[in-house]
């Protein structure tokens, strides 16, 4: 360790000249003007850390929501329970997030802080699976956003019974200065990239069921349309609808190289999928009907609950 | 028949979104492209400080504010076109341009321009974030609305910018005899240099361009030992 000056007798010195003392600032004329932006940035960059941990947290809990699905076998209007008690959790959770950075992501600040808000990629691309695992269809913008709205406005009330609960205690988060919180809940809009790029990752999640489900069920994920089976439709073909999609969209000029490594991604899915559709059409034939590999047993295909 | 997995409703309306964005865009790098023209003609014109002693300025600073009413006129064009969108959608595109005008107001006015009846120009002032709006004849650090204005980040960078062709003009004012001017830049940067120590600042662009002052102090130090070291210091400013 050399970290300090000795003098003459060997004695470790002091730390000597000026520039050691603490960073004392010497006032001038233009330090109130600098004391002044200070705050403002300072104000600035707590909220975008406040939106950056919550954004995490939600990307993790999204994630976990993604993870559950990807344990669904069928598509079909009813999960199974023990999956949509779990999602359920989690989206309550996120709820209580996206509650929490409401005010801080209000008009203006919407876009400011976009780039700490990519949860909400994550988030779309949860709750379109979701929507998806149920329906087989794609939910639009316009069907989306009310229930991001109606997420961020029950994590809001939520809050407010504790608050109801324990009159006593002091109104959570005084530095938020949004009068408008008491009156009525602030909600989360989402933009067109989060929806847009939510969907590419779609595709992964549905490549990734697609893989699952014809490996463990021997035929390609469908929802039950009715009788007759040549109606219905599988997700070989809503992949490819898919695919066709983001193709005839007309290239973002925003963020080309962003657009195009999604699209990259997105066909490499696609194709995964017909691969499977040739192999099932193929060699599916070869296994005997109603076949099952091996598996525990809360993982088989129509198990009791 | 089963119905279709996407809505064709919901393609046209994802592309029409798209297509809009690309007019907003197309036309903004249109009047983007207008303002830099105007703005680089103001800096080159400012770039004859380097060369202009203080006693020529009044030939000079009014073919400056000729560049700069210029640039107003474009900001005023960015202004309302851009406040029909979100600020921060698309403000990346300008940033620069505009911080760049910004900066030669700033100098402008700095060297003795952009005076008015109410305020005569004179050397050495610092114009702040309120007066560079007014200037521009837009609002500035908006918070309760939407639309297009100047931001904090915006005039500190602009003052970043100013600070390092001041420390090239203290150089370049002791050549042409006005050690005066020198001496006056350098206390002026000391100043901001302290000024900007007061910031808290995070691991962004700002933090990386206030890092760079120091060099400029350095620069505007260095010019002033050599004077000093020669007694060429004005007798009325030695302290």
């Amino acid at each position: 360790m050399s970290g300090f000056k000795r003098d003459r007798q060997g004695n470790a010195k002091k730390h000597d000249g000026p520039k050691q003392s603490p960073k004392s600032i010497v006032r001038n004329a233009y330090t109130p003007m600098f004391e002044q932006l200070r705050d403002e940035l300072d104000e600035h960059h707590d909220r975008r850390d406040r939106i950056g941990k919550a954004s995490r947290d939600v990307t993790a809990l999204s994630k976990k929501i993604i993870f559950s699905l990807q344990r669904v076998r069928k598509i079909e209007e009813q999960l199974p329970a023990d999956i949509q008690t779990e999602i359920d959790l989690r989206l309550a959770e996120i709820s209580k997030l996206l509650a929490s950075i409401a005010p801080d992501v209000q008009a203006i600040n919407r876009y400011r802080y976009s780039r700490s808000l990519v949860c909400l990629e994550e988030l779309v691309e949860a709750l379109t699976f979701l929507h998806y695992l149920k329906t087989q269809t794609l939910i639009s913008h316009k069907e989306l956003d009310p229930i991001v709205e109606d997420l961020t406005r029950k994590g809001a009330a939520k809050e407010d019974e504790v608050m109801t609960n324990a009159p006593d205690a002091a109104a959570p988060d005084p530095e938020q200065s949004t009068p408008a919180q008491e009156t009525e809940a602030l909600t989360i809009s989402l933009t067109d990239d989060d929806y847009v790029y939510g969907l590419f990752d779609l595709t992964g999640e549905m490549m990734r069921f697609a893989t699952t489900t014809s490996a463990l069920t021997g035929k390609m994920a469908s929802a039950d349309f009715g009788e007759d089976e040549s109606e219905s439709r599988d997700i070989v073909q809503d992949m490819h609808d898919l695919g066709s999609f983001f193709e005839m969209l007309p290239l973002r000029s925003g963020n080309r190289i962003q657009w195009e490594k999604k699209l990259e991604v997105m066909r490499q899915s696609v194709q995964k999928v017909e691969k499977l559709g040739y192999d099932m059409k193929v060699r599916g034939s070869e296994r005997p009907k109603g076949w099952v590999p091996d598996l525990s047993s809360n993982d088989q295909p129509g198990s009791p609950e | 028949m089963a119905p279709a997995m996407i809505d064709p409703a919901l393609f046209e309306e994802l592309k029409t979104k798209i297509e809009e964005d690309t007019v907003v865009r197309k036309e903004l790098d249109r009047i983007i492209d207008d303002l830099s023209q105007q703005v680089s003609f103001s800096q080159g014109v400012l770039s004859r400080i380097h060369s202009t002693p203080r006693s020529k300025y009044t030939i000079l600073l009014p073919q400056v504010e000729d560049g700069i009413r210029k640039e107003i006129q474009c900001v005023g064009t960015l202004s309302s076109f851009a406040s029909r969108n979100p600020y921060y959608k698309y403000n990346h595109k300008w940033v620069r341009t505009v911080q760049e005008a910004i900066s030669t107001v700033l100098l402008c006015a700095w060297l003795g321009g952009l005076g008015s009846e109410a305020r005569p120009g004179e050397v050495g002032r610092l114009m702040t974030l309120e007066e560079v709006g007014a200037v521009f004849a837009v609002p500035v650090n908006l918070k309760d609305r939407d639309a297009f204005h100047i931001t904090i980040e915006d005039y500190l960078l602009a003052l970043i910018n100013i600070i390092d062709e001041l420390s090239r003009l203290a150089m370049n004012s002791v050549t042409m005899g006005d050690n005066e001017l020198a001496v006056l830049i350098s206390s002026f940067v000391k100043d901001l240099h302290a000024g900007f120590q007061v910031l808290n600042l995070k691991n962004d662009i700002l933090r990386k361009r206030v890092d760079s002052i120091k060099y400029a102090v350095k620069k505007v130090e260095d010019v002033v030992y050599d004077l000093s070291l020669r007694n060429l210091i004005p007798a009325k400013m030695d302290e």
